[in-house]
């Protein structure tokens, strides 16, 4: 987790969790709503790395996974 | 505790602790490091700051410890049925028997039963049957300012940009337009609409608060009847109708200030200069009060960055675009520069700080 996220979660910036996909495995962290917007989107900043591959390349927050992947929450190289 | 000013800016919230005398002031380390706090605020010994970030969305984040640690608010947002998403949180304001309420965008009002931990949108003014005339401003369509009558706690009202000012009778529930004689310059074909008003700030008068001033894009108000009717109060000293904050005296309902800006072209301080100016005689006339400020200046005072307390006489603070913080311990007759260099200010609040 970026130190922004980490911060909202007490300072902790890897999280254990077993979850049948990516998506499922980013809900499953207590930091959710910072992730999610109310209606359940990814933000739009907000970019997934499964194993050092996009997730996007991987068929989205609804690819599976089997189980030992590194999964990495990266922001949009944006702002001021 | 002691008094404190809680400066919000694009790059965390910074404290700034004053003595007795409100001259001398220390700045203090940030807090929420990476959060853009469009506004915070002390209310029994919890503090409360609307935080947005560009990546992770908007919250209330709340400390019961003065910044040591905080909570958010989880599942702040919007009902699917509006269609509308949660864009940023701007202002917290302290209600009666314990109830917060939020100011956000786009045109939102939420209130908390349970000291920010949960928050409900406010259906009146979510769903207010003028609201496909409402319209952005160049912040977004921000309700920043929300006013509780101190004597009647079912009078409120909140100001919506560009939506204009609505009152409510009944603690929140429904919400009708006050803006009758405020100007939509930028709409020639109906320049008085019922709504649509670009309000930029609200204030209701806390020792006649049947009084209330509004600084707009199209020029400084005053309302003695609640709302129902505004007069005008340009020329006669003010350099421009054009600004952002407002400031009152907490006792005189007379006393007014404002920092006039060139105009909605040029968003900079009038005249080149700081320039705070003060009316005691409930707007007729304006005189420059600037002592002590800097007198080569295109600085900007955004909406919430200007704030006042309840001492005799009484202080009042305001932050810069810029980063500097400038206190008047003397009711704006003389301003000292509490601190500098600090990230661009969105926010000024006075509050008490253990």
């Amino acid at each position: 987790m970026p130190s922004l996220l980490a911060e909202q979660a007490r300072g902790q910036k890897e999280f254990e969790v077993e979850a049948p996909t990516i998506g499922a495995a980013l809900r499953a962290l207590p930091l959710r709503d910072l992730l999610f917007d109310e209606r359940d989107e990814l933000r739009p900043l907000v970019n997934v790395y499964v194993d050092g591959e996009d997730a996007r390349e991987r068929g989205g927050l609804e690819a599976e996974l089997r189980g030992g992947e590194t999964v990495r929450v990266v922001a949009a190289i944006a702002g001021g | 505790m002691s008094l404190a000013i809680l400066v919000g800016t694009r790059k965390g919230l910074f404290v700034l602790r004053g003595d007795d005398e409100r001259r001398e002031w220390k700045v203090e380390e940030p807090l929420l490091p990476g959060w853009d706090v469009f506004h915070a605020v002390t209310h029994d010994g919890v503090v409360y700051a609307a935080a947005n970030n560009f990546v992770y969305g908007a919250t209330v984040q709340r400390s019961a410890d003065f910044g040591r640690t905080w909570e958010r608010s989880e599942g702040l947002g919007l009902p699917e049925e509006s269609g509308l998403t949660l864009e940023k949180a701007w202002h917290v304001e302290p209600g009666h028997d314990g109830t917060l309420w939020l100011g956000a965008a786009p045109g939102a009002l939420f209130r908390s039963e349970d000291s920010g931990e949960s928050w409900e949108p406010v259906q009146g003014i979510l769903e207010h049957p003028t609201r496909d005339r409402w319209n952005p401003g160049a912040g977004g369509m921000c309700t920043h300012s929300i006013q509780i009558d101190p004597r009647d706690p079912q009078t409120m009202y909140v100001g919506i940009s560009a939506a204009g000012v609505f009152r409510s009778e009944d603690g929140g529930e429904s919400w009708t337009p006050a803006n009758k004689g405020t100007a939509a310059d930028f709409m020639p074909d109906n320049p008085f609409p019922e709504v649509g008003q670009c309000v930029h700030k609200l204030l209701v008068h806390p020792a006649r608060p049947e009084r209330l001033w509004q600084q707009n894009h199209c020029g400084v108000y005053r309302s003695d009847d609640r709302g129902e009717n505004w007069e005008r109060l340009e020329g006669n000293g003010l350099p421009s109708g054009f600004g952002f904050p407002i400031a009152l005296h907490p006792r005189d309902p007379d006393v007014a200030l404002v920092v006039p800006e060139e105009g909605a072209e040029n968003r900079v301080t009038s005249d080149g200069r700081l320039g705070v100016y003060k009316t005691s005689d409930a707007g007729q006339s304006w005189r420059l009060s600037s002592k002590g400020l800097p007198e080569q200046a295109w600085a900007a005072v955004l909406r919430e960055c200007m704030s006042f307390d309840d001492l005799d006489p009484f202080g009042v603070y305001l932050g810069t675009q810029s980063g500097s913080v400038f206190v008047s311990p003397n009711e704006g007759e003389g301003w000292n520069e509490a601190a500098s260099q600090l990230p661009p200010i969105l926010s000024v609040e006075v509050g008490e700080w253990a």
